[in-house]
């Protein structure tokens, strides 16, 4: 069931948000030993908030489709009163006294909070593979990584729990588990959903987005977080809009950029086949596929990785004088960030406003880009490298290769899944749009998502 | 190339040598990816971060 489908229940009172919550919390009960996807379950505050739901829905007052559906966030997200980890030790009994704009907004959309999803330690890493509260295993195949860094996340949408889960993407980290758990992952425009009360990762590269089991939950969510707000410097002042694609769009005439460079060097024949079959649907339904070549990417995500190590380094060094409270791979990323000089970090911002005008140059060939989300479908947990047409690559390195630019850039980007490998894993399509151009891209994902379900 | 033991020595860092042989290749290539693109910047060329001389809400 998706969110729209539960929204319409509800109203048609088959169903009760009582029901809905109940429901989420036995399955999460339930799945929990295996999967290992929340750090936090809030039962009771959620049994509270779903009798609430019913209550208002029967007297009239209607919320919109979020009101009385069960979510959860990662916990990155402030929750006054309930503790907000970052999947991290250093942080394993912060206990905030405000809410994240993000919770603000689904609790005044209605949506009921069952808990706090686990991720990668400090979402800095893409295994969620948590030294401190354990691996997250993925839905499709528990031996291997859900991603991360929303790893909890892609695994509470992907087995039923939750019907959508928040996440947070410094480098992928939204779009890498909902490509590997199967599941729809939104990265909106840099600026569009306030960053308000999230532990920050990366002061100019984190974007809060949602993972959800459908394109149209995805723009549901993004309808009622998207907005300017004054606590957060970078929020946008750009007007919103419907983001939910109507039943009848089309994507007629469309330009579907299709790289002819990077995009699809190093990656595994069988994910690359599964975008461009995407590629051909989309054709099929009208659009025009347009070939296109991107500017150095490569560049872009060592640019990417300089900010990130930069800025995380600095948010972090206070702590690192317990090296102890850090898992191997976090403390690792860390030091390095430590190494770089300040030269290195301005550079890398100055770089980055070169590269985002040469990528902007794109949207004049192309209204889109449809890319691989990852190389592979989900790698073993454990496993330090993967081989991709014959070369071995840092699983780190590889996972994040298609998805660490486009926070550099900081334009919207939507991984949806689009087919299934030989042994049954999900494997992903990003579509990639303009800046602030979410209902373009979730109106694409909209429609190539009808016909790869029909 | 950088000596970036020598750097985490002189910062005091604490790195563990252990710790610190692992990282030194990983600095190394990220460098000679980064610094190449570093010396074609133009001087005009500001940093993309934001600063507002607008109040903040404490500031208020």
């Amino acid at each position: 069931m998706t969110i729209l489908e539960a929204a319409r229940a509800l109203r048609a009172k088959q169903v009760s948000s009582t029901e809905l919550v109940s429901t989420a919390l036995e399955r999460i009960a339930a799945l929990q030993p295996k999967l290992n996807a929340f750090i936090t379950v809030m039962a009771d505050s959620a049994r509270a908030a779903a009798r609430r739901a019913d209550e208002e829905l029967a007297r009239g007052l209607d919320r919109g489709p979020l009101h009385g559906v069960p979510v959860a966030v990662k916990d990155v997200f402030a929750t006054k009163g309930v503790r907000t980890t970052c999947g991290s030790k250093v942080f394993a009994d912060h206990v905030p006294d405000h809410d994240a704009a993000v919770v603000e907004k689904l609790a005044a959309a209605g949506a009921v909070l069952v808990g706090k999803t686990n991720q990668h330690e400090l979402a800095y890493g893409i295994t969620s593979n948590n030294p401190h509260f354990g691996a997250v295993r993925n839905p499709c195949d528990v031996e291997r990584i859900p991603g991360g860094s929303s790893g909890g996340s892609g695994a509470a949408v992907a087995s039923d729990m939750v019907f959508m889960a928040m996440g947070s993407d410094t480098g992928g980290s939204i779009r890498i588990p909902a490509s590997f758990c199967g599941t729809v992952g939104l990265k909106p425009t840099f600026g569009r959903v306030s960053r308000y009360g999230v532990m920050p990762l990366d002061f100019s590269l984190d974007h809060m987005g949602p993972l959800t089991r459908s394109v149209r939950d995805a723009a549901v969510v993004l309808n009622a977080l998207a907005g300017f707000d004054p606590r957060d410097d970078t929020s946008s002042r750009q007007p919103v809009e419907d983001y939910v694609p109507g039943e009848d769009v089309s994507i007629r005439g469309l330009r579907i950029g299709l790289p002819e460079n990077f995009y699809f060097d190093r990656v595994d024949p069988e994910a690359a086949a599964a975008v461009r079959r995407a590629a051909e649907t989309a054709q099929s339904l009208g659009a025009r596929i347009v070939p296109v070549r991107v500017p150095d990417m490569a560049a872009m995500n060592a640019v990417g990785r300089i900010i990130v190590q930069a800025e995380a380094s600095a948010v972090m060094e206070p702590y690192l004088g317990e090296r102890e409270k850090f898992g191997a791979d976090v403390r690792a990323l860390l030091d390095q960030g430590r190494l770089l000089a300040a030269t290195d970090y301005i550079h890398a911002q100055r770089l980055r406003r070169l590269m985002k005008q040469q990528f902007a140059a794109l949207w004049k060939q192309a209204d889109c880009l449809f890319t691989p989300t990852t190389p592979t479908a989900a790698p073993r947990i454990g496993k330090l490298t993967i081989e991709i047409d014959g070369a071995v690559e840092d699983v780190r390195l590889a996972t994040t290769r298609l998805v660490r630019a486009i926070n550099v850039l900081g334009v919207p980007a939507l991984s949806m899944p689009c087919g299934l490998d030989r042994q049954g894993l999900p494997l992903s399509l990003q579509i990639i749009g303009p800046p602030f151009r979410e209902a373009l891209i979730l109106r694409v994902a909209a429609v190539v998502e009808a016909a790869v379900r029909s | 190339m950088t000596d970036w033991k020598l750097i985490a020595a002189a910062r005091g860092l604490g790195i563990p040598d252990a710790e610190m042989e692992k990282i030194v290749p990983v600095m190394d290539a990220l460098e000679a990816g980064f610094r190449p693109l570093a010396a074609g910047i133009p001087p005009a060329v500001e940093p993309a971060v934001i600063f507002s001389c607008a109040p903040e809400e404490d500031e208020r």
